[in-house]
């Protein structure tokens, strides 16, 4: 038994000491302090953080997922992560989180800060292919098989299509200066000058081909619709409604005019500014005001006989003023005395509804009207709509346009703005509705609740001969609805039986109608060629090398792009990158009756940079394509009904690929060989060779490439058999025609030659095909 | 819809000294506007010039076999001989159960006056086209010349 030691207070031996030194307590161990700090902070085991808790805080996968972990240990875990290698992987945020609506809603602003969406975004994005094109986000396709179904609804229903990516500039100022301003930048001989007497009402819209500055013929920009705000004084204000690929430039073209910055909405404290500055340098266009007022309007399309049906079931005019008094946009208008007309408008409106094609009505009518809310209007179920017909409509009627027909109170930018913030949502309309209308389905169009709102109506009038396209064929209807009520019109039409379609809609009525879509001679049209290449030389050179078409067996120099340029310098004396585009009407009507009559064409000027666009009909069987080849034919290709078909070509690369792969091949092997020694020589290297995922294709496939399709084409015009005069930029079967249709170019010249051999047809040739086909020629007079 | 090119020569004749402001002039381009159509329906049939011969005809034997009583055919200028045509083509196929009544009329069509230079505005003229309007009824019972 070992004696016990206590301390003497208690009766044992030991002494304790009074008072303790900590300063020498400490020193005496600080040895093992400094130890045991050292192992904390650095800890000789690399141990993870969580596995640092204590084990009743400790879950099942914890690495895999840190919401298990603490908040406070979360960062270090993740960063922890980074440097082991994985990156760490968040979870999806849950469904029903991401479908909050305020998180939806950041979430959808987050993803228009890329491209701009259109209001009726959300409903077309659930059922088209939505792509990415002049800074918009734009409905391309619909999901469903509908590409005949959509030209059935343009030449015998009606087809909608959103367009408000057409932006909306307000010209503002003297007649005369605007003329002269148009004067710089349109030709007399293209058409109707923007201040022409036919336009200056403002019953018509009209079109102009606008240049840039002083280089007509060259440098086209577009076709631009536009007319005229009739008001009182001799400010008038004219509106243009630009395409988004040519926006930019016409912007710029008109600011420099009138060399003022921008100005929009938020730049006008700016502008002031500047005002003592920009009146040194003001020139004679300094009295104009442009505007551009982008997003203030929606625009939709709609095509087709029956779209007046589908306007005069889904819009109902107002007619009495006592009904909408209440309405605040109205309390504005007559504060500022201003006639609407409503009666009367709605009168005409009325009287027109039981026409069965919009082309019976005068061309380009501009109607301003009055209506209640389309949702007032809208059937219970998809109805087919069709027009009352009990009274034959007078001629009178539809020859006379009544003066007082298209002033609208939408030009009014306050106007739409009042509208748009008084705007009912539909979830208040449908609790409205349930509050009030306590029998379901009885309405009361003239509830004050829901503001009436202004809209114009501008008539298409479709084909207008009848030698050309069936007469009609295209007629439609374009609405501008003041915006945010675009969606409520939008579905008011679909429940009447308007089928919805998207650009692709867009460019096969162009098609159909035998026009020029984005025509090549213009900034817009060339982007969109070199789109068009690119995506199809992407996909030519995705295919294996055994199933890809060998062009330059075929005698294709460049398959996937109109070579305007080489087309011009082997068919002219010039040698510059300069075209254009013939759209001189005269011009082109007497190339039209010289070819129906086979006589010499009229000599022009520029003819060498000259293009002149034809419609090309095939006679008999054969299908034709984008980037066909249009050819100059022999006297004989016509009379006897033999085939004519291009001979193989060598391919003199050949060779050269298979000898560049061999030698590739090679090099890859030995490249090979050396990794494995590599390898096996330091064993410890463990270092993942790192894919490089960039997009650029190496040397050795660009050089395979260029094999394949090689880029420097010298000369197009005597690579076949028989002479390249042009190419087709739009071919496919037409349904209008039944027959195999295209929208081309050929070079001015070459039409020239093709009249003195006394013929008018010519060969077309597919890029895929060695067989040549014969097919009828028409000049495009509008194009 | 109907074409009216082939007789407009012979209208031209006519109104010379009376309109000559119908003249094509170096002003104005002529654009045509479609005509309007009396009534619409799955029995009424437009004969034009563009549309298929063969195609109508079958459409109208369809019609009349599925059990319509009656269609009406109407035509307009050149087409007028086509619709007679195809009237009394169904007529013979349908020999002793279909009858035909016959009306003609005039039809005003309207021509749009597109100005071709700045100082002139639109204008429209009124041309009187004639038209026929056939009926075609089945006077025997469905299925009695079978």
């Amino acid at each position: 038994m070992e004696p016990m030691e206590f301390d003497a207070a208690l009766g044992g031996k030991e002494h304790l000491p009074h008072s303790a030194n900590s300063l020498k307590f400490a020193a005496s161990r600080s040895i093992e302090i400094a130890a045991m700090t050292e192992s904390i902070l650095r800890p000789s085991k690399t141990k993870l953080i969580f596995q640092s808790l204590p084990i009743h805080m400790r879950r099942r996968v914890m690495s895999h997922n840190c919401k298990r972990l603490p908040k406070r240990l979360r960062e270090g875990h993740l960063e922890q992560l980074k440097k082991s290698g994985q990156p760490p992987k968040q979870k999806r945020p849950s469904r029903k989180y991401r479908r909050r609506p305020t998180n939806l809603l950041e979430e959808y602003n987050r993803r228009q800060r890329r491209n701009v969406w259109l209001e009726t975004h959300i409903w077309h994005a659930k059922r088209f292919h939505m792509i990415e094109r002049w800074g918009h986000r734009l409905a391309y396709r619909p999901c469903d098989k509908a590409f005949r179904a959509c030209y059935r609804a343009t030449s015998a229903h009606c087809l909608l299509q959103d367009i408000s990516y057409y932006t909306p500039i307000q010209i503002k100022g003297p007649i005369d200066i605007i003329k002269d301003l148009f004067s710089n930048i349109t030709h007399s001989s293209c058409g109707l000058n923007v201040c022409a007497k036919a336009y200056l009402n403002g019953n018509r819209e009209g079109t102009v081909k606008l240049y840039m500055p002083n280089s007509y013929p060259y440098e086209f920009i577009g076709k631009i619709d536009f007319f005229w705000i009739s008001t009182d004084n001799d400010q008038k204000e004219l509106w243009l409604f630009v395409h988004p690929s040519q926006i930019k430039i016409v912007e710029k073209v008109l600011y420099k005019f009138v060399s003022t910055i921008k100005t929009d909405q938020s730049d006008e404290n700016t502008l002031e500014n500047i005002y003592p500055k920009r009146r040194k340098i003001s020139t004679k266009y300094s009295d104009i005001k442009v505007t551009t007022m982008a997003g203030q309007f929606t625009r939709f399309r709609l095509t087709g006989p029956k779209s007046h049906a589908v306007l005069v079931q889904s819009l109902k005019c107002v007619d009495n003023i006592e009904i909408v008094q209440s309405n605040d946009w109205i309390k504005y208008i007559l504060k500022k005395n201003v006639d609407l007309f409503l009666k009367e408008k709605s009168e005409y409106w009325n009287q027109i509804s039981p026409l069965n094609s919009p082309s019976q009505l005068p061309p380009r009518l501009v109607i301003g009207l009055v209506t209640k809310d389309p949702r007032w209007s809208r059937p219970a179920k998809r109805t087919k709509a069709r027009t009352t017909q009990d009274t034959p409509i007078a001629t009178e009627k539809l020859i006379n346009i009544p003066p007082y027909l298209c002033t609208s109170p939408l030009w009014d930018k306050s106007v739409c703005d009042i509208v748009k913030s008084k705007k009912i949502t539909n979830a208040k309309f449908i609790a409205h509705l349930t509050e009030n209308h306590l029998v379901p389905g009885e309405i009361n169009e003239d509830d004050p609740t829901l503001q009436s709102i202004p809209i114009v109506l501008i008539q298409r009038p479709g084909s207008q001969h009848s030698d050309y396209k069936k007469i009609g064929y295209g007629s439609g209807w374009d609405i501008i609805i003041p915006s945010g009520y675009g969606l409520p019109f939008w579905l008011t039409f679909i429940m009447f039986g308007a089928r919805s379609g998207g650009l692709r809609e867009t460019e096969n009525l162009a098609f159909e109608m035998g026009e020029c879509y984005l025509p090549p001679d213009s900034e817009a049209g060339k982007l969109e060629e070199k789109r068009i290449e690119s995506e199809l030389k992407d996909k030519y050179f995705k295919k294996p090398p055994s199933k890809r078409v060998n062009y330059i067996k075929l005698a294709v120099p460049s398959p996937f792009i109109c070579p305007w340029n080489i087309l011009l310098k082997d068919w002219g004396s010039n040698d510059g990158d300069k075209q254009f585009i013939l759209r001189e009407t005269s011009i082109l009507h007497t190339l039209q009756d010289c070819l129906i009559k086979k006589q010499k064409v009229p000599k022009i000027e520029n003819s060498d940079y000259c293009l002149v666009p034809i419609y090309v009909q095939i006679l008999g069987k054969g299908n034709l394509t984008k980037h066909a080849t249009i050819c100059l034919p022999e006297t004989k290709d016509i009379s006897s009904g033999k085939k004519l078909m291009e001979p193989h070509h060598e391919d003199p690369n050949k060779k050269l690929r298979k000898q560049k792969r061999m030698e590739h091949r090679k090099y890859l092997k030995q490249m090979r060989r050396k990794r494995i020694k590599l390898r096996k020589t330091q064993v410890n290297v463990n270092q993942k060779l790192k894919r490089k995922h960039n997009s650029k294709p190496s040397e050795y496939v660009k050089a395979m490439r260029e094999l394949w399709l090689p880029s420097n084409v010298e000369s197009i015009r005597n690579v076949g058999v028989r002479e390249v005069i042009g190419f087709v930029t739009h071919g496919a079967f037409s349904f209008s025609e039944s027959k195999s249709c295209g929208v081309g170019y050929i070079a001015y010249n070459a039409l020239v030659k093709l009249n003195s051999n006394a013929l008018n047809k010519v060969l077309v040739r597919n890029t895929t095909s060695r067989q040549y086909r014969l097919a009828n020629v028409n000049i495009i007079k509008s194009p | 819809m109907s074409e009216i090119m082939g007789d407009e020569n012979i209208v031209k004749k006519k109104q010379d000294h009376k309109n000559p402001k119908r003249f094509p002039n170096k002003k104005h381009v002529i654009k045509k506007r479609l005509p309007v159509r009396p009534i619409e329906g799955d029995n009424v049939i437009y004969v034009t010039k563009k549309t298929n011969f063969k195609a109508q005809l079958d459409k109208c034997c369809d019609l009349l076999t599925k059990g319509e009583n009656e269609i009406i055919l109407h035509g307009l200028g050149a087409a007028i001989q086509r619709c007679c045509n195809l009237a009394l083509q169904l007529e013979i196929l349908f020999s002793g159960t279909c009858q035909i009544e016959v009306n003609t009329g005039t039809v005003d069509v309207i021509d749009d006056l597109e100005p071709l230079t700045d100082d002139v505005d639109f204008g429209a003229q009124v041309r009187h086209t004639s038209s026929i309007h056939i009926r075609i009824f089945r006077t025997a019972l469905l299925g009695a010349n079978k």
